[in-house]
């Protein structure tokens, strides 16, 4: 005992020379709160509770080069690195599940440049996502990437696990934004991705980084394009039949328009959350459609959005209810409106082509609701493409089992179902709230023998295996 | 042990990261623990067997009690209640830092933030007015900050109520309000009898108004003294309203300043508190100078730091300051004006170079040729 006592405190020692003292803590109050993140495993232990996973060491480091210093030194110690943005991952990512280092990333947090005339922004990825899109703005510019977490996560947060925000259909996800990275290799050395995205140099460095949830490297700065404000940004709502008609009308409207916004909502969330939240009170598969730009353009974009509305007996809601959703569209994710433990839920997002949206729907909704009874599932499709979109598909248990071992058993089930319905019927693991600690388990079954291209990165940057064990699948 | 409604507020913050983005504390030092959601998960786990150790108590200090995740809540929580109950839980279990018991020593024993004695601030306000009127229509109240940290400022907001010929006097004897001491140790008896005690002493004035300087004082006595049952009978008002209506009714006559560039930061408490943003820049109309807005304004400006974050954590106090200051240079001002005895000490600690710092009543008094 004394002998690790001695080593814990080397390592804590070579921490706080990398980065001062001030800035590596094992207090009981850290650790405790980095112990919990949005993921609901945590929650429920947190609820309970129950003692959090606790890091051994809490890093704060202030630049690129600290990091550089302190994944040396892991790597010498063979010591576990889980990079911590936010911490309002749903899926566990940021959990420090082995111990060792959790390196919070919030200290990089400068604004580097605003390059008007290029239109594009870079900063530290520590930054919360929300702070960068107010510089943008003091500039009277977007990022035009508003997720529901955008005032909570970070830029790194965003990127690692590719985020998406409500203006997507038009303006595209995270991976679609980002320029250009720096990132902190495994073994510490700092590189960075090309300058511009597109080009013919072999693959696209920035797509391997994105998405990689902490274990292949630590993003510290980033460069995203930047957006003019929108002439007009105009909102509409529509009441279909069913979700089929909503389905029809959207899949044309993408071929004809680029809404910023559109999100069709089966007929359980209309006559629940849509309900609650901005109290319409009708039975059906409520749609609202935000369009903007130019206002040229978008009264054009707004003619034939009406045309195929009207073409699938979606009922004209007029702009009120549209209106109302844009405003309230962080409300729903408040206390007292989202789901929070004692219940159990998820959202099992995922993506797909027109081809199999209505299948993979009824195909997951069976699953969840003919197998585990007293479970509900509701949905709604809120990023379209071209050639297809997402669906949010959320399963909720009011009264789930109290012991912490046999909940987390069947929450497992629940969302093995649930996934395994989607993948078979098409659809993707995950569409924007990553892999993390929750699914890990189904990359290989989502991914098969090309799960071998993820696992040769791993080992050829990460031959340790320090960072983030245990997500991802790596 | 915390309330039903302290912890009603905890347990829905505690999964709740919202609001971060508009903490003051938190966007500074990136700490997770320094944003509402931490604090609340840390009620939440004391409530839960947890132990309230002495590093849960200083994270409770390092907070602003600004307000902001309050403002910024769409579903109406508010964990300054929670964050006062703990650090009132933090001297009750007998946990609190070092740093923080020095100042809640000095609340306790002199009244003030600083450990500076009564005989003295009796002397300061002496010397402010000598021969006060016993009796007079409007009473000043200075209150500790100004009268320790900025006198400059009270000087000046006498030398405006003289200029305007208002029938006005002092309270030699002013004391503890209870703002510092109940945002140190809670709204706790002690708090409340400090406040009584105060009220009493501004009864004797038998004033119509009072004017209040500082607006964590004006607050505390306009919000939290008719909860306390501590009645004030005469109007309470802040300085800066007042001064406005001054330069509203003729009574003051500001000549222009040639200033450029100007920005102005409201202090939370008055802004989001109590609900004035209007008044300081109607006063800085008045003198000619135009307002370059910063981005987060009005209701949504961000807390500076704090007099008493000052006080215990001085490093902090001074990097939440140049949070503050950065939002200012980000859209190319060159002076900021503040209306608070607190933001004006605080703020003046690390003035960017190249950029200046004024009081609003510094430059108004300066304006009307005091």
């Amino acid at each position: 005992m004394e002998f690790r006592g001695y080593m814990v405190d080397m390592i804590c020692s070579e921490l706080e020379d990398i980065v001062g003292s001030d800035y590596v803590s094992t207090s009981k109050s850290e650790t405790s709160v980095y112990g919990v993140d949005y993921f609901w495993v945590s929650r429920m232990w947190a609820d309970k509770g129950m003692e959090p996973p606790r890091a051994d060491y809490i890093v704060r480091p202030d630049s690129a080069e600290q990091v550089s210093r302190i994944l040396k030194v892991a790597n010498y110690y063979k010591i576990p690195v889980q990079t911590w943005g936010g911490g309002s991952g749903s899926q566990g990512g940021a959990m420090p599940m082995a111990g060792g280092i959790l390196l919070d990333t919030k200290r990089m947090n400068r604004l580097i440049e605003i390059d008007e005339y290029s239109m594009t922004i870079t900063a530290e990825t520590g930054m919360i996502f929300q702070t960068l899109e107010n510089y943008a703005n003091e500039k009277g510019y977007s990022l035009m990437h508003y997720p529901s977490c955008l005032t909570c996560s970070t830029i790194g947060g965003a990127l690692a696990h590719r985020g998406i925000g409500i203006l997507s259909t038009k303006y595209g996800k995270i991976d679609d934004m980002c320029i250009s990275m720096e990132v902190v290799l495994p073994n510490g050395d700092i590189i960075n991705t090309l300058p511009v995205p597109k080009h013919a140099a072999g693959p696209d460095l920035n797509q391997i980084f994105i998405g990689s949830e902490g274990t292949l490297g630590i993003m510290t700065k980033a460069t995203f394009q930047l957006f003019e404000m929108p002439e007009v940004r105009k909102h509409r709502a529509f009441l279909f039949k069913n979700i089929h008609d909503g389905f029809q009308a959207g899949r044309d409207i993408m071929q004809k328009a680029k809404p910023s916004i559109m999100r069709l909502y089966d007929e359980a969330e209309t006559v629940s959350i849509i309900k609650k939240v901005l109290g319409v009170d009708k039975k059906g598969a409520f749609m609202n459609i935000t369009y903007e730009g130019d206002r040229d353009i978008v009264e054009i974009e707004e003619k034939h959005i009406l045309e195929i509305c009207r073409k699938y007996g979606g009922e004209d809601l007029g702009s009120e209810w549209g209106e109302k959703w844009y405003e309230n569209r962080i409300t729903f994710f408040y206390p007292g409106n989202i789901m929070d433990v004692p219940q159990m839920y998820g959202t099992m997002d995922t993506v797909c082509t027109y081809k199999n949206v209505e299948k993979i729907y009824w195909a997951m909704k069976n699953a969840i609701e003919s197998n585990f009874p007293g479970v509900r599932f509701i949905a709604h499709f809120s990023h379209w493409y071209q050639w297809g979109t997402m669906i949010y598909d959320r399963f909720i248990m009011d009264d789930p089992p109290s012991d912490p071992s046999e909940a987390i058993r069947l929450h497992n089930k629940i969302w093995n179902t649930g996934v395994r319905a989607a993948m078979e019927n098409g659809g993707v693991i995950n569409d924007h709230h990553g892999i993390g600690l929750k699914l890990g388990r189904l990359m290989k079954e989502q991914y098969g023998p090309a799960m071998q291209v993820f696992d040769a990165l791993k080992k050829g940057l990460d031959p340790n295996g320090i960072m983030n064990p245990y997500k991802l699948g790596l | 042990m915390f309330s039903e409604k302290a912890n009603k507020h905890a347990d829905n913050c505690r999964f709740c990261w919202m609001c971060r983005y508009i903490c003051p504390v938190g966007l500074q030092t990136g700490k997770e623990t320094n944003n509402a959601r931490a604090k609340g998960l840390l009620v939440s786990l004391v409530n839960r067997g947890q132990e309230f150790d002495e590093s849960y108590a200083g994270t409770m200090y390092e907070c602003c009690l600004c307000g902001a995740c309050s403002q910024d809540c769409k579903t109406g929580f508010e964990p300054p209640i929670f964050i006062r109950e703990a650090r009132t839980e933090a001297i009750v279990r007998d946990v609190l830092p070092e740093n923080v018991r020095m100042i809640a020593d000095n609340l306790m024993e002199k009244g003030n933030l600083y450990g500076v004695s009564s005989a003295e601030i009796q002397s300061k306000l002496e010397k402010l007015l000598p021969n006060r009127p016993q009796k007079a229509g409007v009473l000043l109240y200075v209150g500790q900050t100004a009268l320790i940290k900025a006198p400059e400022i009270s000087e000046a907001l006498i030398c405006l109520l003289k200029k305007a010929s208002v029938d006005f006097t002092v309270l030699y004897s002013e004391g503890q309000s209870g703002a510092e001491i109940g945002d140190v140790i809670g709204y706790v008896a002690e708090t409340i009898t400090a406040a009584k005690n105060e009220a009493a002493k501004i009864n004797t004035i038998g004033a119509e108004k009072v004017v209040v300087l500082d607006p964590n004082v004006a607050r505390v006595m306009k919000q939290e003294y008719p909860v306390w049952g501590c009645d004030i009978n005469a109007e309470i008002v802040t300085a800066t309203a007042f001064i406005a209506g001054l330069i509203a009714d003729g009574k003051l006559s500001p000549q222009k300043i040639d200033m450029k560039e100007v920005t102005f930061h409201d202090p939370c408490k008055l802004s989001r508190d109590l609900d004035e943003t209007e008044p300081a820049r109607y006063i800085l109309k008045s003198m000619g100078i135009e307002i370059k807005e910063m981005f987060l304004n009005r209701e949504w400006t961000k807390c500076c730091g704090t007099e008493i974050v000052k006080a215990h954590s001085p490093a902090l106090g001074a990097l939440i300051a140049d949070g503050r200051w950065g939002d200012a240079e980000r859209i190319g001002a060159a002076c900021m004006v503040t209306a608070c005895p607190g933001c004006f000490d605080v703020m003046g600690q690390c003035v960017p170079e190249g950029m200046k710092h004024y009081d609003l009543f510094i430059l108004l008094a300066e304006a009307c040729g005091c």
